[in-house]
């Protein structure tokens, strides 16, 4: 693991609240993301930083 | 062996253990009335009729921004003051005569405010926390928060007859430093809090018994607001007293800089009142110089908050190298993230850093119209005081309960879920209440769109933000519900230890390395004195003399109040105001 749980947990809800306020921040320059997309986004992202904290563990133990 | 609070001073754990007991009774109901608000005013469970909305939202208000911090406070104040001069009060039963006050004080004004959901009591006070004149409550409730006043005043002559105990003592020794923190706040709480028991005691209570008709709204708002402002520096403070004392010691480091921690406190003694006009910036009445120096007042108060982030970081990074942290941000990695008690204060004081930027928006006094009461405003409120006092007092919490109990906390990984639950239910609830705000959704209200009425979205709509109002709500109300449940398992898991002891290291640089006169609490009650005196005598009295003491209805009374308030009028005449 590349990070503890408690890490991987608190860098998710960071993600969460990033990608919340992002979407007000794109709003302002007229880039307008639906509650869909951000959604997908944030499962997209969210899953890829849980695959690397995960997987990168079975490298090491390998 | 273990050492913790309880061990040392059962007596005294004991009342403050009583006083976090009613804080997180009141913490419980409040969180109940805003999930029942935060359902209500997005229209998507109306469990309520709307005009009881008034009564939910007045609870809400009271329970958490009077009961639930105050009494946190005192818990809290009682616990440094105990360990830091090493002694109890004078007398315990004194103690016990305060708290006594106060909960008599909760009692009387929660029985006004809740029998306002029954017809058959004629008893309410739907008056929201403010009470705003011409609102009018039963005099209980009035009766009821004079008395809590009067404890917490009570509390702050304990605390010092306490210390001068200790004084006595240990003769030449400098205030060590979580006391001096206790007695500033409480002189920046005495000075303040005069404005709210004279606008009661002298004006809002008679009126409401009956013993005189009319009342000057002008008048009793900025005796309010003359109060308003410095309470939230009383939510605020016992926070910063565990960012500077706790947070170093749990990130496994020591306090950067005792001095500064100093020069912080006598900041807000100095600063937190002559700015409460800044709530009144649309109140038709007061002239706009008054404004524009409470807005200059509020931006020096920055200083104070900004110091505060950079002593706790530094603090933070001491502690992170000293636990094998290694380079510029690499050192974040090596903070103690898996225990509740670090993370949850961490989250607030970041959540804090960001609300305080839109302080700074409501804080402008042209920029304000904007915002002013909208639904910006509660935006603002819980990430400051719903966040980085609420979540910093839960997250303080999980440390001090088990000091306080000899307990070991129930559920460590649990405890971590719910502050970062928190942490991800205010962003949500408060990014859709600012953004609301912007496009001008009222506050206050159960019904915050008229019928055929349409907002103009800059972005999303209102559907959508009222979807997340209601989800952050809904978190919010679920993370509340785990950290009581976590706090009750705690109280009866008899059969254990806590895993940390009461120790708090000493700061990198001690009182030494800085000037005795930062002890010298009279000459700050002094200045802080003159600059009250500087900000408000002259709003008050053209207030006075514009509207009269008891409104436009009944003279100027007592009379000798005309010549001066004529006096100050001609003066403001003859210089053109
Ligand atoms: C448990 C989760 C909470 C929820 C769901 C919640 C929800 C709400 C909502 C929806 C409002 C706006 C009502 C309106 O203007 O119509 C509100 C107002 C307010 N909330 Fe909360 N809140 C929560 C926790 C807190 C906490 C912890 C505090 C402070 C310690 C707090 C303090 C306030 C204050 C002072 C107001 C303004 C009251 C007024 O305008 O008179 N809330 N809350
Ligand atoms: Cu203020």
């Amino acid at each position: 693991m590349r990070l503890s749980w408690p890490q991987l947990l608190i860098v998710i809800a960071l993600l969460i609240v990033i990608l919340v306020e992002l979407r007000t921040v794109l709003a302002f320059f007229e880039i307008h993301l639906s509650v869909t997309a951000t959604a997908v986004l944030a499962v997209v992202v969210i899953g890829a930083l849980v695959l690397w904290t995960v997987l990168s563990s079975a490298d090491r133990s390998e | 062996m273990s050492n913790t609070f309880v061990d040392a001073y059962p007596k005294q754990a004991r009342i403050i253990r009583q006083a976090f007991l009613t804080s997180f009774i009141a913490l419980a109901i409040g969180a109940f009335f805003g999930l029942i608000q935060a359902l209500h005013r997005t229209n998507i469970l109306r469990a309520i009729e709307s005009p009881t909305y008034y009564t939910v939202l007045t609870g809400h208000g009271v329970f958490l921004v009077i009961t639930f911090t105050i009494f946190f406070l005192v818990g809290v104040y009682q616990w440094a003051v105990t360990e830091s001069l090493e002694r109890g009060p004078v007398d315990m039963r004194f103690t016990w005569g305060w708290y006594g006050l106060m909960l008599t004080g909760t009692m009387l004004a929660a029985f006004a405010i809740l029998a306002g959901f029954t017809d058959a009591i004629d008893v309410s006070a739907d008056v929201l926390f403010t009470f705003y004149a011409p609102l009018q409550g039963h005099p209980i409730f009035y009766i009821g928060l004079v008395v809590f006043v009067v404890g917490t005043w009570l509390a702050g002559a304990d605390w010092f007859r306490t210390w001068l105990a200790w004084k006595g003592e240990n003769p030449g020794k400098r205030i060590p430093l979580p006391t001096f923190m206790v007695l500033t706040t409480m002189i920046m709480w005495y000075i303040s809090s005069i404005g709210v028991a004279v606008a009661i005691l002298a004006f809002i209570l008679p009126w409401s018994i009956g013993i005189v008709e009319s009342i000057n709204p002008t008048l009793t708002r900025t005796l309010f607001w003359y109060f308003g402002h410095p309470v939230v520096y009383f939510w605020l403070l016992p926070a910063y007293l565990m960012w500077y004392i706790l947070l170093p010691k749990l990130s496994g480091g020591r306090l950067f800089s005792d001095p500064l921690a100093r020069v912080v406190f006598i900041l807000f003694i100095l600063l937190s009142t002559p700015v409460g006009i800044h709530h009144q910036y649309l109140d038709p009445g007061i002239a706009e110089g008054f404004k524009y120096i409470a807005m200059t007042n509020t931006m020096f108060l920055l200083l104070p908050s900004l110091l505060t982030a950079f002593t706790v970081v530094a603090s933070m990074e001491h502690g992170a190298r000293q636990r094998g942290g290694k380079g510029y941000f690499g050192w974040l990695k090596a903070l103690p993230w898996r225990e509740p008690a670090f993370t949850g204060m961490a989250l607030a004081g970041m959540v804090f850093a960001f609300g305080g930027f839109t302080g700074i928006v409501n804080a402008g006094m042209n920029i304000n119209y904007l915002v002013h009461n909208s639904l910006w405003v509660p935006g603002h409120i819980h990430t400051q005081v719903g966040t980085a006092v609420a979540l910093t007092f839960m997250a303080g919490s999980y440390w001090l309960i088990p000091q306080l109990t000899g307990n070991r906390l129930v559920g460590r990984g649990i405890a971590l879920f719910q502050v970062v639950l928190w942490f991800v239910g205010i962003v949500i609830m408060t990014n859709a209440m600012y953004r609301g705000g912007l496009i001008g959704m009222p506050r206050r209200t159960a019904e915050p769109e008229y019928e055929g009425f349409n907002y103009e979205v800059a972005a999303g709509s209102v559907g959508e933000l009222n979807a997340q109002v209601a989800l952050g709500g809904t978190l919010l109300f679920v993370s509340t519900m785990i950290f009581l449940a976590l706090m009750i398992l705690t109280l009866f898991n008899g059969e254990s230890e806590p895993i940390d002891n009461r120790t708090i290291p000493a700061p990198l640089s001690g009182p030494e390395d800085s000037p005795p006169v930062l002890d010298n609490l009279k000459l700050w009650v002094a200045i802080a004195a003159v600059l009250v005196v500087l900000a408000y005598v002259i709003p008050l009295a053209s207030i006075v003399s514009r509207g009269g003491l008891f409104g436009p209805d009944i003279g100027p009374f007592p009379v000798f109040v005309e010549p001066v308030s004529l006096l100050i009028e001609t003066v403001l005449v003859s210089i053109g105001w």
